[in-house]
């Protein structure tokens, strides 16, 4: 029996960068097959020339046996390939039967209208074959991102899909639903259906799928049978070297309260309470990191602590004053340095260069401006400076932001908001997208500063980041904070429940909580030592 | 290869590109007003063609309209540099420059401030009004050194004031501003033939107008001749705004504000800039300078105020688009306007062909200036050409290339 | 007035609520006291005319209304509705005087219209054009190019006289009181409620309808689903070229002539219409509601001009739609736009 999927040297060249170089890669029909890789490494570009959205600039796609050339993602559905976007292609005010029959809308009165009857039955049917609980009449805006997944595969299945691509998908759900996607996998193949799931995640690329395939540069640099291989393994051939991360860290010497959160709920646009009763301290000299799947209210809360949200309940003190009122501007002048999750969006202004975005958050202080007047020659000098001490290439102080590749952008942002001699470093998902070599020199930047006696507040969803740089450690599941942990002793089963909503067995609360009920609370800090 | 990927670099870079993207769209929008003057030729009836092509006669001859319209509006300006069709040309240029500027400092905020003809119209009649009310304290030239700067500060306040209405709005109750501002240009319309007619009419006059200012109230006439309504001190004081507002936006740190919030408004708000405070300041600042246009257009040219203003907003808008919403080049886009405006009073004079054409080409210029991509797509043909020589050249001009994409 | 079609927002619920309680209030003071202000505004209100009047002045913003839908719901945002009010409403009556039929009149608007909306098509879907800056600009193409037409062809920027399309009586319906309105009313009315109803089915029940809201909502989505995106939003985009099309050739026909001066006889319909829709969050319903509420307040001005009953100057009463207009965009300017309005979209962009 031919293998479902055959891809044959895949070359895909995109002005000035080769996403996929000479990839091959075989699926057998009836398996789940994993491509493993770093961000960056060609995993969706492949998918995406798979799936006709692409067309390859070398190599062949075949199918059961077949060469085919897809010029859209039409030709790529009717030869029975399916795609599940990590950033799902459902339309939100739609219902789940009208997103899954979505193009392919069963029709009467000679074509002009929706048989919506007959969609739904459709619809109905489907789900019930492969064990799905969805309900055809609910608005995809109003269901749980779980179950909008499973309408994505539905969708899939509707058009006739027998293979069938997810591309990150666990990165948006909980360790509970992710069991449950796995379990549903497992159903596809059963019935006969061929899964590709793109992940960066070893554990489940050893847990869920039959065989995998590593990605590393746009290149397959090895494709093996689960049952063959281990993390060690796969680890080596993800990074191109031995060792993972590994923190040279002294031992933490905290001193005072520089951020103190008490009781802090904040809403969303929609005004749905995303955070929820958060309190915690972050002391000067010690890094407090913040762990959870992505999506459990960090943001909103780190946006509510650095001014970019109103916090709807509680209060924010820093260096002692209580700053619920302070503008964003006040904030940064007081010394709140803050490395913002979307860097393109938020962290630099893509059109200006980085002369001008080094003021960026400075604007109206000295020494960059003067009675209202901005000093070019002082900013061009910090922009000079930032890129010299912080590596940033190419070293061209007048290139506009969106000439440098995310990882130099992300440096640039890193060395401005530094070298604002802050005392309290808000930094968000400080090394995602950035290469190896940058990622280690921001780690230690970021233990340097804490060293230097600056209070270092860390959210990231890469766990072994914010495990290993943390001094403490708090937990965030659906807007609230489950405990602050030592991220020395905990085990990786409790992190993983915590992150999950759940305490362990026999776990004793760390005594966070004793902390935020006392009143005078603010400079005890009974959350570090645990009973 | 490389040539082309130089010579695509060259194109992208974005002043430059602009520049030859205007020029583009101008000389594409002159082309297709030549096919439709040709056949507006065609719809009328004359006696005698005026200029035939391929055999079939025309009644009207573009290149006969075109040449008023470019040259005629300088008059005979070797002969006499101070004609009075090169003043009117300069006049309408004044007022250009304002309304022009007013619509980039907006633009650069991310503001699309369609409002400027309704501050503009408030800020003249509050100029008029005022003025000649404060012109029976002072008179000679102490009345002008002082009248003048108080009637330019009115128009420049009222038209604040008119234009932060739609910031408010916009920053507060989140209300687009193309709309509002378009409404407010009709009720601006409304309301100051209400006031004109009902509280300041002139008693003498049959027209809808407010008493005229007296000579020493309005702007001196330098250098140029009194009737043609012209001031070479207006011009330079224009002049002068263009680069103060230059040097405000990228100099200051209020300008640097105002540019964020324009390009990257999230960016902005990290930045520790107020949102809500940066639109009602901008648009205020837009107001201000197009009721500055209202003033100068009062104590320059009309010497009161009359009801049915020309549509200098509205050619703000495409002055400022043409120029990139840079405050300098507002000036060379505000001449070129000022060109047409004026040599479409020649077109109206000296030959049969509607001076409305002048609308048309507004409208063209700014829908191919908002078209960047098409002439990226021909820039693109033309270079593939030269390096590859397989492919098809792109017939001159582009007149046919539209169809052709 | 029933709020529930106007969706779900509850501000939309308080708006109708107070003009109802208004309207309530005025009733009352009205009835009893006939002689006083209130008495006569009342008389306007419930007078047969002034419904016949507002259904006219409807059916311009009510096509470019239900136009707007079709192509902002299909994420390009038309702002020159007005403009291809402004050229359907010339070339209809030229049309008409050239060829001596109303109805060839028409024809001519609709296909003014929908050429001037394929330009504004081709410039924002293929050529990326902002969407705003190109629709102004059909606008403003319109502005000029109707007066310089009619300067070309009559003379001057407003037209002869043509023959006008008569009103279509419907015998004994059209006597019943006040609502008789509704059954001596030119083809147009009746043709704009056809329009309104089909539009909801199409939105609401077709395949087309569908692809439309998912591709202002979600572009991708479609593509991936295998339907082209940029041919149903040009699609839609023409559509709302032929709809605006008829309201401008209604608006011109009905009186027979086309003015060209200062902001043409259009004069800001086409953006009323964009309110009129966002007001009637994209339901064709709700839309016509809207679109009756501010030609309501027009034909209230216009009468109130002619009857001079209170002591306002016309000028200023004449300023009422249009401050109405921004009142309710200052009190529902948060109105949930699709998602993916006003974004240019192409297959393949990541």
């Amino acid at each position: 029996m031919p293998p479902a999927v055959r891809l044959d040297g895949i070359t895909k060249r995109f002005p000035g960068v080769v996403a996929n170089d000479d990839v091959d890669l075989t699926v057998e029909a009836g398996t789940v097959h994993a491509l493993l890789g770093e961000n960056g490494a060609g995993k969706t570009t492949l998918m995406n020339v798979l799936y006709g959205l692409y067309e390859p600039t070398e190599g062949t796609v075949s199918l059961d046996g077949e060469a085919r050339e897809f010029d859209s993602p039409r030709d790529a559905i009717d030869a029975g390939v399916g795609m599940i976007h990590q950033h799902f292609m459902l339309v939100d005010p739609m219902t789940v039967a009208e997103n899954i029959t979505l193009g392919n809308e069963p029709r009467k009165w000679g074509g002009l209208a929706v048989d919506r009857e007959r969609a739904r039955e459709e619809v109905t049917d489907l789900s019930g074959r492969y064990g799905f609980d969805v309900d055809p009449d609910a608005r995809i805006e109003d269901v749980s991102v779980g179950v909008q997944q499973r309408v994505e595969i539905l969708k899939a299945l509707y058009r006739g899909a027998d293979v069938l691509i997810l591309d990150e998908p666990t990165a948006v759900l909980t360790p509970q639903e992710v069991e449950e996607l796995f379990t549903v996998l497992e159903e596809l193949t059963a019935q006969g259906k061929t899964i590709i799931f793109i992940t960066h995640k070893l554990g489940e690329a050893l847990e869920a799928a039959d065989e995998v395939t590593v990605l590393r540069n746009g290149k397959n640099v090895g494709s093996l049978p689960t049952a063959e291989t281990d993390r060690e393994e796969l680890a080596t051939l993800m990074v191109g070297r031995e060792v993972l991360m590994q923190f040279d860290k002294s031992p933490a010497s905290p001193g005072e309260t520089v951020l103190s959160v008490r009781d802090v709920g904040v809403e969303d646009e929609r005004g749905v309470d995303v955070v929820r009763d958060v309190s915690f301290d972050v002391r000067e000299g010690e890094v407090f990191g913040i762990a959870g799947v992505d999506g459990n209210g960090q943001s909103e809360l780190v946006e509510a602590v650095t001014g970019l949200r109103e916090q709807t309940e509680g209060s924010v003190s820093f260096e002692g004053q209580q700053i619920d009122d302070w503008s964003r501007r006040r904030r940064i002048r007081e010394g709140m340095a803050y490395i913002p999750e979307d860097r393109q969006e938020r962290g630099l202004v893509m059109e200006f260069d980085l002369v001008e975005n080094a003021i960026l958050g400075s604007q109206h202080r000295e020494p960059f401006a003067e009675g209202g007047r901005i000093d070019w020659k002082r900013s061009r000098q910090h922009a000079e400076d930032v890129i010299e001490r912080y590596d940033v290439r190419p070293p061209n102080a007048d290139a506009e932001a969106h000439s440098f590749s995310g990882g130099n952008q992300q440096k640039f942002i890193v060395g401005r908001e530094f070298e604002r001699d802050p005392s309290l470093v808000v930094a968000t998902h400080p090394t995602r997208g950035v290469d190896i070599g940058s990622t280690e020199f921001i780690h230690e930047r970021l233990l340097d500063l804490r060293d230097d006696g600056r209070g270092v507040l860390l959210v990231s969803s890469k766990l072994d980041e914010v495990q290993g740089l943390s001094d403490r450690l708090g937990v965030m599941y659906e807007g609230e904070l489950m405990d602050v942990v030592d991220p020395e002793t905990v085990t990786e089963e409790e992190l993983g429940l915590l992150m999950a909503g759940e305490y362990p067995d026999s776990y004793e609360r760390a005594a966070l909580a004793a902390d935020a009920s006392a009143d005078d609370a603010t400079n005890t800090n009974v959350a570090g030592e645990r009973s | 290869m490389n040539l082309r990927d130089s010579a695509e670099r060259l194109v992208r870079a974005s002043a430059f590109e602009r520049f030859l993207i205007s020029a583009a769209a101008l000389l594409l929008s002159i082309a297709v007003g030549f096919v439709l003057i040709l056949a507006a030729g065609r719809m009328t009836t004359c006696g005698t063609a005026a200029t035939s092509f391929l055999g079939v006669g025309f009644c009207y001859d573009p290149i006969t309209v075109y040449d008023r319209l470019f040259l005629g509006a300088f008059g005979n300006v070797f002969a006499d540099p101070l004609n009075g069709q090169f003043a009117t040309t300069l006049s309408e240029t004044t007022v250009l420059m304002f309304t022009g500027v007013a619509v980039a400092v907006a633009f650069r905020a991310g503001i699309f401030n369609i409002g400027t003809q309704g501050q503009l119209v408030v800020g003249a009649l509050a100029t008029a009004v005022s003025v000649l009310a404060a012109s029976t304290l002072v008179s000679g030239l102490l009345g002008t050194v002082l009248l003048v700067p108080f009637g330019l500060l009115v128009g420049a306040l009222f038209g604040a004031a008119y234009g932060a209405i739609p910031g408010l709005l916009k920053a507060y109750a989140d209300a687009n501003e193309v709309i509002t501002t378009i409404m407010l240009n009709f009720v601006a319309t409304s309301v100051a033939l209400y006031l004109v007619q009902d509280h300041f009419a002139d008693p003498e006059s049959a027209a809808t107008q407010t008493v005229p200012l007296p000579d020493y109230a309005v702007f001196p006439s330098t250098v140029f001749r009194p009737r043609d309504d012209f001031s070479l001190l207006a011009f330079l004081f224009a002049a002068a705004v263009l680069v103060g507002i230059y040097v405000f936006l990228e100099r200051t740190s209020f300008g640097y504000d105002l540019r964020t919030s324009g390009i990257q408004p999230e960016a902005a708000e990290y930045g520790g800039v107020d949102a809500p405070r940066t639109v009602v300041t901008s648009m205020a600042l837009s107001g201000a300078l197009g009721g500055l246009g209202g003033a100068v257009y009062v104590l320059m040219i009309l010497g009161n105020f009359q009801t049915g203003i020309p549509s200098y907003g509205f050619d703000g808008i495409t002055v400022s688009i043409l120029a990139g919403n840079n405050p300098l080049g507002v000036g060379f886009a505000a001449l070129l306007f000022g060109v047409l405006k004026s040599g479409s009073i020649v077109v109206d004079v000296g030959t049969d062909v509607p001076p409305q054409l002048v609308g048309v080409l507004r409208g063209l210029i700014i829908l191919f200036v908002a078209m960047p991509e098409f002439f990226r797509m021909i820039g693109r043909r033309v270079w593939t050409f030269e390096d590859d020589p397989s492919s098809r050249p792109v017939a001159d001009g582009g007149s046919g290339g539209e169809t052709d994409e | 007035m029933s709020s529930d079609s106007f969706g779900d927002l509850s501000w939309r619920r308080v708006v109708g609520g107070a003009a109802v309680l208004g309207l309530a209030v005025l009733a009352v003071a009205g009835v009893v006291a006939p002689e006083s202000d209130a008495g006569r505004l009342l008389d306007i209100l419930t007078a047969q005319t002034t419904l016949a009047a507002t259904l006219r002045l409807s059916v311009p913003i009510a096509f470019a209304a239900l136009g707007g839908i079709f192509a902002e719901k299909s994420g390009v945002i038309n702002i020159g509705l007005e403009g291809l009010l402004i050229i359907a409403a010339f070339t209809g009556v030229y049309l008409t005087d050239v060829t001596g039929s109303v109805w060839m009149g028409v024809l001519g608007g609709v296909v003014a219209s929908t050429v001037l909306a394929a330009l504004f098509a081709v410039v924002c879907i293929e050529f990326r054009a902002d969407q705003v800056i190109a629709g102004l600009a059909v606008w403003l193409i319109a502005l000029g190019l109707a007066p310089f037409a009619s300067q070309v062809v009559y003379g001057g920027p407003n037209t002869t006289s043509v023959e006008t399309v008569g009103t279509l009586t419907i015998p004994l319906l059209s006597r019943i009181p006040f609502f008789g309105a509704l059954f001596d009313a030119t083809p147009f009315v009746y043709l704009m409620f056809v329009a309104v109803a089909l539009s909801w089915y199409t939105i609401n029940r077709t395949t087309f309808g569908r692809w439309v809201r998912a591709s202002g909502e979600n572009p991708k989505a479609l593509d991936t689903a295998g339907v082209d995106v940029q041919r149903v939003r040009y699609a839609a985009v023409l559509l709302s070229g032929v709809l605006a099309g008829v309201g401008g050739a209604a608006l011109s026909l009905s009186l027979g002539q086309f003015t060209g001066n200062g902001a043409t006889m259009v004069n800001g319909k086409g953006f009323i219409a964009i309110v009129a829709y966002l007001f009637g969050n994209y339901n064709p319903v709700g839309a016509l509601l809207s679109t009756m509420l501010f030609a309501g307040l027009d034909a209230l001005q216009l009468t109130l001009q002619a009857r001079d009953v209170f002591a306002v100057p016309k000028p200023l009463v004449r300023t009422i739609p249009y401050v109405t207009v921004i009142v309710v965009l200052a009190l529902f300017g948060r109105t949930r736009t699709p998602e993916a309005a006003g974004d240019h979209y192409e297959s393949g962009d990541d």
